[in-house]
């Protein structure tokens, strides 16, 4: 059935691509200007009853359906992402709320440090605005989404927590144990997990599963949070679109944009402001595939820059297994963090540091595919003691690596891999610098002593997370030097005055947190930097 | 059952036959655990209907175990040793713990509910917040701008 004749073509005050973190959190922020808000997203509501944790094969599902991996999944929102040239693979989620619907929650800030990387450290770039400009907006995101957490952590500036903290279980408590046993920070993980009832959403009930979808609505997608205020506050969100360009006038400005609907029917809606929110990836696809005369290498590309200083975050897992039974797969992922080495460290051979975020157990069958492949379990006979020896026993961390933005890795158009609408693919080209690579030793090393001191017995290790390409940033980066970036320090392009990117492709530094709550305070900063200069906005 | 799944998989019978020795091999009966092996009925057949999902590659598996020996009357300890951990096997390695781990009798072995998560959920200590008294006697370990 087509749906085109019921949609209003006429011009958007204000055209935002892509209903995700960033997306939700803009729409919602400009909703009060009584502008004619529409939002552009190529997949579409999910329904949190099909969410895997319904089902007995909610593991199996976690590998097919509800994948991480976009190339796995395959679902109607997807789109192709080449990145057979990086050890890290993609990992994302096409639809409303975006890469929240399976993220784990985990919410840190950034810290005041993460701004200053070059004033402090002497590389890669400052931020053109520090924390100081973002902390407001910290605080209003955090209201709206839900924090759980406890006040109080010396690894950051005074910030309040919403709600209290989730429980560290039998294996945060073993972790805490280890971190105490070496005299090292750890604290309770901020986390957009509500542990009491918030705006409607119901506590936690510890189904474990928190990045396949949270059925019980305790984990603050933007599906359920941004997005039924946004749209009650009149925003018009338009699914199963995706776009295949922005166009622009005469006046070098941006027209609208290209678009493919539900049916697959070509579209053009016309707007007078557009607002990319389609992530470090998504959105470098965009502009190097609006293509015109005065733009012939792609949009707000004057500096060359879309696309490149792409940023993953190095991950590395390192799994403690002990002789005692701990949560299993109970509990959401989010438990407590240690930001010991977050900071530069003169002593060490790299700089700038990471946060380890520790993890509970496995599910039944990521027990048996853990211990399978890494030979702790065999086949046969031994199975089902080898088996045992791992259940409910397996708990660790990931060490998540601030990743410095290097030219060369980046974000193409792959020369043969379209979508399912023949829009060029985008191709991710990613090395692990030397100094993230020194990083990773190191997180692995002091990860594996902590371990050893809260009673691990055998230690897994997998460096660097070959899944984890969860954190895409820096390919359309901020600055206020139009040679060196894409967009200004209030998130408009350079080139274009009327364009405007809000997700994680404007970081300058990557920081060595998840990026998710920046991505929506950024997102909130610079729509209200929109609402304050809406009289002179093409300025 | 078994039969009408066997009727509708994909699988030729000397296929199935041949599967059906390969996942036993894999995860075998335990009289000491109390569990079937993953060449039980009901497991071989939530296999046989969780393989359809990705066929080419199971029965790329089932032909690698062949090729290897597999139904030639040679000892399973024989075989065992050529397929354990090659790369070509990693599907039907995962299709076989995805099947296995969710049996109410395997799971039940294991002292865990055979249900789904939601909604139940699950109970977890909150610990012992007393332990940040440690790290909070440290202070501050932001760096200042």
């Amino acid at each position: 059935m087509s749906v085109s004749s019921d949609i209003d073509f006429s011009p958007a005050d204000v055209l935002i691509i892509g209903a995700g973190a960033s997306g939700a959190t803009a729409a919602w922020n400009l909703a009060e200007t009584k502008m004619r808000i529409v939002c552009l997203e190529q997949g579409g509501w999910t329904n949190p009853s099909n969410y895997p944790t319904t089902g007995r094969d909610w593991e199996s599902r976690a590998q097919s359906d509800f994948s991480i991996n976009p190339n796995r999944r395959q679902q109607p929102g997807d789109y192709p992402v080449n990145d057979d040239d990086s050890p890290i693979k993609i990992a994302n989620f096409n639809g409303v709320g975006g890469g929240t619907v399976l993220y784990a929650g985990h919410y840190p800030r950034f810290h005041p440090s993460d701004f200053k990387v070059k004033s402090l450290d002497g590389v890669a770039d400052d931020w053109p605005i520090d924390y100081g400009d973002l902390e407001p907006f910290y605080a209003e995101n955090d209201r709206i989404t839900g924090v759980s957490g406890l006040a109080g952590d010396p690894a950051y500036p005074a910030k309040q927590s919403l709600m209290p903290p989730l429980p560290m279980g039998k294996s945060g408590q073993k972790l805490a144990e280890g971190f105490n046993q070496l005299g090292w920070h750890w604290w309770p993980s901020d986390s957009a997990i509500a542990t009491q009832p918030y705006n409607g959403r119901d506590q936690c009930i510890n189904l474990g599963a928190c990045i396949y979808g949270c059925a019980q609505g305790a984990k603050a997608s933007t599906d359920i949070t941004y997005w039924p205020e946004a749209v009650r506050a009149g925003v018009e969100l338009r699914t199963w679109c995706r776009v295949k360009e922005i166009n622009v006038g005469d006046d070098g400005l941006a027209s609208g944009v290209t678009y493919f609907d539900e049916d697959g029917v070509e579209q053009f809606q016309p707007a007078h402001v557009v607002i990319m929110a389609c992530n470090g990836v998504g959105t470098p696809r965009i502009l190097l595939n609006s293509v015109s005369e005065q733009f012939p290498d792609g949009l707000a590309n004057s500096s060359g820059l879309v696309g490149k200083n792409l940023m993953l975050h190095p991950y590395a897992s390192i799994q403690g297994v002990f002789e005692e039974p701990l949560d299993g797969y109970r509990g959401p992922h989010d438990s407590i963090w240690s930001q010991e080495f977050y900071e530069t460290g003169e002593e060490r051979d790299f700089i700038r540091g990471f946060t380890y975020e520790t993890t509970r157990g496995r599910g039944l069958v990521a027990t048996a595919l853990t211990g399978v492949h890494s030979g702790r379990i065999p086949w046969g006979a031994g199975h089902h003691d080898a088996y045992r020896k791992l259940h409910n026993r397996i708990a660790g961390m990931v060490a998540i690596c601030e990743d410095l933005p290097e030219e060369h890795n980046s974000v193409t158009l792959d020369p043969s891999i379209k979508d399912a609408h023949g829009i060029p693919a985008p191709k991710m080209t990613y090395s692990i610098s030397d100094n993230s690579q020194k990083m990773l030793d190191f997180a692995v090393a002091r990860a594996t002593e902590t371990l050893r001191a809260a009673g691990a017995t055998d230690v897994i290790i997998e460096s660097p997370l070959a899944s984890g390409g969860w954190h895409l940033m820096g390919t359309a980066r901020m600055g206020k030097d139009p040679q060196k970036s894409v967009v200004n320090e209030w998130g408009r392009s350079h080139d274009v005055k009327n364009l405007f990117i809000v997700d994680g492709s404007i970081f300058v530094t990557s920081a060595g947190v998840n990026p998710t709550r920046t991505i929506q305070t950024l997102a909130l900063y610079i729509t209200d930097q929109i609402k304050k200069r809406l009289t002179h906005l093409f300025d | 059952m078994s039969n009408t799944i066997a009727t509708d998989s994909l699988f030729s019978a000397d296929e199935r036959d041949a599967l059906k020795i390969l996942v036993g091999m894999i995860i075998p009966a335990s009289a000491v655990h109390n569990v079937p092996g993953a060449d039980d009925e009901l497991i071989f057949a939530d296999i046989l209907d969780s393989a359809k999902a990705n066929e080419a590659q199971i029965r790329k598996c089932v032909e690698h175990a062949v090729s290897s020996g597999l139904g030639d009357g040679l000892p399973l300890e024989q075989v065992l040793p050529e397929l354990e951990g090659h790369p070509v096997m990693a599907p039907l390695v995962s299709l076989v713990m995805q099947c296995y781990y969710r049996d109410d009798r395997v799971m039940v072995s294991l002292e865990v509910e055979p249900r789904a998560p939601f909604p139940k959920g699950f109970e977890v200590p909150q610990g012992d917040w007393s332990m940040l008294d440690a790290v909070q006697k440290r202070g501050k370990i932001w760096r200042d701008v």
